[in-house]
């Protein structure tokens, strides 16, 4: 009798011919995600099963295999020899005493020689005996104790499904550089991006010394709590306060934030493609701020090629606030540091600002230069 | 770095540090116990007791707790003495004192604040007509910590006393003790100060108490130590630190006092008028000047001075939320001026020529705010 978490993917089984690809990066992330815990993963049909580790870490091992995209869902448990006396022994262990329950075979080994409903019965049968307190209930039991009948020649015997985060694996649509701030809103989009298999490079833009190096460690550990989920070992930073002040400067003061904006958008196009990204991920949801109106996602959009992709357009701000806390980043995304000073805020920003206004004040600057500034600050800090 | 926030906390003395080492790895035992090694530490304590109180005050008729720090001394002076009817303090406290006041609120006494004048002192006249028959409790800061304005409690808690003879007299003195020369009058029932910020440690204040007030009461409750009014094996190494540090200081408290208004005044003189105003008045703690660059916002102002090897204090932060000091609001100051405010406060170790080289930087950092 072996102790082992049998863990289930969720649409990997859609994915035709390419469905060994899908797999394969699975079990990457699986692994990448238990390293440091000495364990051994296996791969059976349509199942991984993690066996070989120490039971002490039975805990840390289902929580990480719970943040990894792909796991439909995953349940604790032991796997036996197919004869009816190991099934049982294992049986008993996980069975509760007392309470209402049920026996829930499935058979992927069709040619077992006893059915599902014999094996429930007999199974059912002999907890029944061993404790006298239990009850059987077929349609609404308070436990249930699924028996799994495999090909191998073994039964997996378990007591729950524990539900995975779904989604696909991290790595299988390519990569795309997510716009991160502190708020509550793009670690959210970046979470929801690589649920659907999307690599995610971090980008965060500050402009110190307006902004201070607490906000900053606030993105840095957002991006790490992120990363539980996503993968990925570091962070870009680019300082973008020469054009700040520029465009402070120089430029209409409702255009303050557009300008800015569409600064990021480029910057953020050019290191997508140094680090192989297809796409830029921003956190807008319309109509949340005044440059998140059509008009001002127009205006940024007409700088990049890239697709930007945002996950959360069409999102309320208390669904994101609740996304966020269950992902573990709206505690950190609250804490107090602005990103962004107050000095370079318009009082009254452009909410739907002209294409060709924006260009126009746009050639006061050296678009190019401070570009190349800003990227030549460009810092990598490691997760 | 050139250390220009003496205000917020000071580098600990090495001299003390060195001194007090003893009482680190050597002496470490409690001072509770009873033998040899404990009673050295007490008599350590006894005798950093007696000094550290009779520099400020008559040791007949004053008593020193020893505390973790000025906060919790303010605490329990506070909630020690405003038991009922209303308590009177100023709008230009420090939190420890100004949230303490609020609490109050909620354990049925009623809290007061009296108005301040431009330069952060308090309005005399105005806090005397909120005192009455039923004040418990009357609380001004001796030196403001964002301005450096003294108060007067002397003659404040002469004149308190006259209107509401039963009502008691406290002051936090942290950014006074151990940087101007002043001695408690008798009329002065509570006042708290803390070791770090005269070159001492953090963990380590003090409540000192008029004996006259027998009503103090303990907030944290266990051992008995410090009479039983606070409980709690003692720091005694921070003690220590508190004890040397302050010898240092109050051995040439005048001379420095005198030579750091100097440096302040040189300081001011240095800024261009242009950019700066002054909102620390003449007469004040030598050690503060609080400034204003209007326009600019302090906080900003403050990492470019940091990054150009001065640290300063500030007085806003960028924050749209909470973003100006509530103390310099109550002086009556417009928004532009609260968002650029900056606090340099000196201590005996600056020298003329680290405040000559940061006014430069000050002046440099602000020409350069907004590109």
């Amino acid at each position: 009798m072996e102790k082992v978490i049998i863990v289930r993917y969720a649409e990997i089984h859609l994915k035709g011919k390419n469905r060994g690809y899908f797999e394969r990066v699975f079990c990457v992330n699986l692994e990448k995600a238990l390293k440091g815990i000495r364990h051994e993963l296996r791969r059976t049909s349509g199942r991984y099963l993690v066996a070989a580790f120490a039971e002490s870490d039975a805990e840390e091992i289902c929580d990480r295999i719970s943040r990894v995209f792909g796991v439909h869902s995953y349940s604790l448990g032991l796997r036996v020899p197919n004869d009816p006396e190991s099934i049982f022994e294992a049986a008993k262990r996980v069975s509760p005493q007392s309470g209402t329950f049920k026996v829930d075979t499935h058979r992927a080994d069709k040619k077992y020689p006893m059915t599902s409903p014999e094996l429930n019965a007999e199974i059912g049968a002999r907890l029944l005996q061993t404790y006298p307190a239990l009850k059987v209930d077929v349609r609404t039991p308070a436990h249930s104790v699924y028996l799994d009948i495999r090909e191998d020649g073994t039964a997996l015997v378990f007591g729950a499904f524990e539900e995975g985060v779904g989604g696909m694996p991290v790595g299988t649509s390519s990569k795309g550089v997510l716009l991160i701030s502190g708020g509550i809103d793009s670690p959210v989009a970046g979470y929801m991006m690589a649920k659907r298999g999307m690599e995610v490079e971090y980008l965060h833009f500050h402009s110190y010394p307006y902004t201070n190096e607490q906000a900053r460690d606030k993105v840095v550990e957002l991006a790490r709590i992120l990363s539980r989920y996503t993968g990925g070992t570091a962070i870009s930073t680019v300082k973008v306060t020469h054009i700040q002040e520029e465009i402070h400067k120089k430029c209409a003061a409702e255009l303050n934030v557009t300008l800015l904006r569409r600064f990021m958008f480029r910057i953020a196009e050019r290191v997508a493609k140094r680090k192989g990204a297809k796409c830029l991920i921003t956190g807008e949801s319309l109509g949340q701020v005044a440059s998140q109106t059509i008009e001002g996602i127009t205006s940024s959009n007409a700088v990049v090629t890239l697709p930007v992709l945002r996950p959360l357009i069409g999102f309320d701000k208390e669904e994101i606030i609740l996304r966020a806390k269950k992902i573990g980043t709206f505690e950190t995304s609250v804490l107090p540091y602005e990103d962004c000073c107050t000095v370079f805020l318009p009082e009254f920003p452009a909410i739907k600002p002209k294409l060709s206004f924006i260009e126009e004040e746009e050639q006061k600057l050296n678009v190019e230069a401070l570009i190349e500034e800003a990227l030549e600050s460009m810092e990598r800090i490691s997760l | 770095m050139i250390y220009l926030d003496n205000a917020a906390t000071t580098r600990p003395s090495e001299g003390a540090l060195a001194r007090a080492q003893h009482y680190l790895t050597e002496c470490y035992y409690n001072p509770s116990a009873l033998y040899g090694g404990g009673a050295e530490a007490a008599r350590l304590l006894g005798e950093a007791r007696a000094f550290l109180l009779s520099r400020i005050a008559d040791p007949a008729r004053f008593s020193l707790t020893f505390t973790s720090c000025g906060t919790e001394a303010d605490n329990q002076a506070i909630f020690s003495a405003a038991r009922r009817g209303n308590a009177v303090t100023t709008a230009g406290e420090h939190a420890a004192v100004s949230e303490s006041f609020k609490e109050l609120k909620n354990r049925g006494v009623e809290p007061r604040f009296a108005p301040l004048h431009k330069d952060g002192s308090v309005d005399e006249e105005a806090l005397l007509r909120l005192v009455d028959e039923k004040t418990t409790l009357v609380s001004v800061i001796h030196v403001s910590n964002e301005t450096g304005a003294v108060n007067d409690i002397a003659s404040l808690a002469r004149r308190v006393k006259e209107r509401a003879p039963r009502a008691l007299f406290m002051s936090d003195g942290v950014q006074a003790y151990g940087k101007i020369p002043f001695r408690l009058s008798k009329d002065i029932d509570l006042y708290t100060v803390s070791a770090h910020k005269i070159g001492g440690l953090k963990g380590t204040g003090a409540l000192i108490r008029n004996k006259s007030y027998a009503g103090l009461c303990a907030h944290l409750h266990g051992g008995g130590q410090e009479g039983g009014l606070r409980s709690g094996t003692e720091n005694v190494f921070g003690i220590a630190c508190f004890y040397y540090a302050a010898q240092e200081k109050f051995a040439s408290l005048e001379a420095d006092a005198a030579r750091l208004k100097g440096y302040r005044e040189r300081l001011w003189e240095a800024l261009d008028k242009e950019r700066f105003v002054r909102l620390s008045p003449a007469d004040g703690s030598p050690c503060i000047l609080t400034v204003s660059a209007p326009g600019t916002r302090g906080e900003t102002v403050q990492r470019m001075l940091w990054d150009r090897g001065v640290a300063v204090g500030t007085g806003s932060a960028c924050n749209s939320k909470k973003p100006h000091s509530r103390v310099l609001e109550a002086c009556g100051y417009e928004n532009n001026v609260l968002d650029g405010v900056l606090r340099v406060s000196l201590c005996p170790s600056n020298t003329e020529e680290e405040v000559l080289f940061a006014a430069e930087k000050l002046n440099e950092a602000v020409r350069s705010f907004g590109g």
